[in-house]
């Protein structure tokens, strides 16, 4: 038990939901229709997850890019969705800061002042992933990533602007 | 004097029906008035909840429905409104001596139809089609407000969308309750629903009017826990005024309106989500806030 134990890792939020996914999509013979309902399910009643290492570094692991997505990078080409972030510290937040609802009361300047407090690349990626900010999945700079997520939170108060004419 | 208050939501599916028939019964019970629920809305949700199917069928085949009532009384003066009136609905027992009571107002699937019927007859008469809708709003608005006579507190339960129905419902209440779910769609449906109810036509126009002088208050139902929900309620409470009652998905509200013709307590029919119910309730109607220790 106690060996065990020291070869687990705890997963919760993206890096619980990856794993779920792949865990669930490794079994073909469950029905599309059926694997989203139980996602669904345990993502409500699931709030922590501890499983065998090998188990999340093979299930949790970003997959490799394709040969057309490599070539797509290579020539500049914009992937419109970053895949799952990795799973980082239990202590990060990361719908902390509400980047959206900074830019809206206070401005892009504030927003990224908020962001410069978060420094690691895994961070921002994950803090843009659950707060839905779409951003460019080749960034790899903290500098680039924060502005990208202050662009994708003013896009998407545009958005809700537009709507409401 | 009468209050009106209604449940709405352009969009679907956010619990409207839901809300109207939880807060006439809490009503009812704890505020001891007498509460009609006018079921605005074809889908007849609440008329189901609070009649059961066999019920709200006899309300139909009898001509009691809200369809029936704007359908015979729209171009007749005033008469006796209580006949399409179903009293002692609901599953809910109240003390013989006390005052509380729900009685509704059934819904009928008809009334889309009926409201087209009714619009078509008065374009016959007048040419301009504005002056045409106007007309028939302003019809059911007033058809509507004679309820008022019969009890101390209507909860106007109204369909998604822009009815004729749902816009006299609006124009006509003292008081709204948006229940939403909090998510990417909803805040449009939101940003919309509260410009129809301040009555203005821009987002600078509903932004000028201060979050506490506004006729409707913004009901967060539906939570889960989800991270994103917190983010996105944050934001919405920049725009529009929130109620701090929220409501998480809970089983026992599902359960409580699985149709049950035998009477209940309050606690028995809401169980663990009675306190959820006793602040919202507090909230609304008495404007007070309830912690989750004294709920």
């Amino acid at each position: 038990m106690g060996k065990d134990r020291t070869q687990t890792r705890t997963l919760s939020g993206a890096a619980q939901a990856a794993y779920l996914r792949r865990l669930l999509e490794a079994h073909g013979n469950v029905p599309a229709a059926a694997r989203e309902e139980l996602l669904g399910a345990l993502a409500r009643e699931i709030a922590q997850l501890r499983v065998r290492s090998p188990a999340a570094d093979a299930l949790v692991r970003r997959p490799r890019s394709s040969p057309t997505k490599r070539r797509a990078a290579a020539t500049g080409a914009q992937a419109t969705r970053p895949p799952v972030p990795e799973p980082i510290g239990r202590d990060f937040d990361p719908f902390s800061p509400n980047v959206v609802l900074i830019v809206r009361q206070s401005g892009r300047g504030a927003a990224l002042a908020a962001l410069a407090a978060i420094d690691g690349i895994d961070k921002l990626r994950l803090l843009a992933h659950e707060q839905r900010l779409s951003i460019n999945a080749e960034l790899s700079s903290p500098a680039e990533l924060r502005a990208a997520i202050v662009a994708a939170a003013e896009r998407r108060i545009a958005n809700r602007m537009a709507a409401a004419r | 004097m009468t209050q009106f208050l209604a449940i709405s939501n352009r969009k679907g599916g956010v619990g409207k029906s839901t809300i109207a028939v939880m807060l006439a019964h809490a009503a009812a019970a704890w505020g001891r008035q007498h509460v009609l629920v006018m079921d605005l809305d074809t889908q007849c949700n609440a008329s189901l909840m609070l009649l059961g199917g066999e019920g709200w069928q006899r309300a139909c085949r009898a001509g009691r429905t809200m369809a029936d009532y704007v359908y015979d009384r729209f171009d007749k003066v005033a008469g006796d409104e209580s006949v399409y009136v179903v009293n002692a609905v609901g599953d809910v027992s109240h003390a013989r001596t006390a005052s509380g009571r729900v009685s509704l107002l059934p819904g009928s699937q008809r009334l889309e139809d009926i409201q087209g019927e009714l619009y078509l007859m008065q374009a016959k008469k007048h040419l301009d089609a504005d002056a045409v809708g106007v007309q028939v709003r302003g019809r059911m608005k007033r058809l509507m407000k004679h309820f008022g006579m019969l009890c101390d507190l209507v909860i106007l339960d109204c369909p998604p969308g822009l009815s004729f129905a749902a816009l006299a419902a609006l124009d006509l209440a003292d008081r709204v309750v948006v229940p939403f779910r909090p998510d990417f769609v909803s805040q449009f449906a939101l940003d919309r629903v509260a410009m129809l109810i301040e009555r203005v036509e821009t987002s600078e126009q509903l932004a000028s009017i201060p979050l506490g002088e506004r006729r409707y208050r913004c009901l967060a139902n539906y939570l889960t826990g989800a991270g994103h929900e917190r983010l996105m309620i944050d934001q919405l409470a920049i725009d529009h005024p929130l109620l701090l009652t929220r409501l998480p998905v809970l089983a026992s509200i599902a359960r409580a309106f699985d149709w049950d013709e035998s009477k209940k307590t309050m606690d028995q029919k809401y169980a663990d989500a009675l306190p959820y119910l006793r602040r919202l309730y507090a909230e609304v109607f008495t404007g007070t806030q309830l912690s989750a220790k004294s709920a």
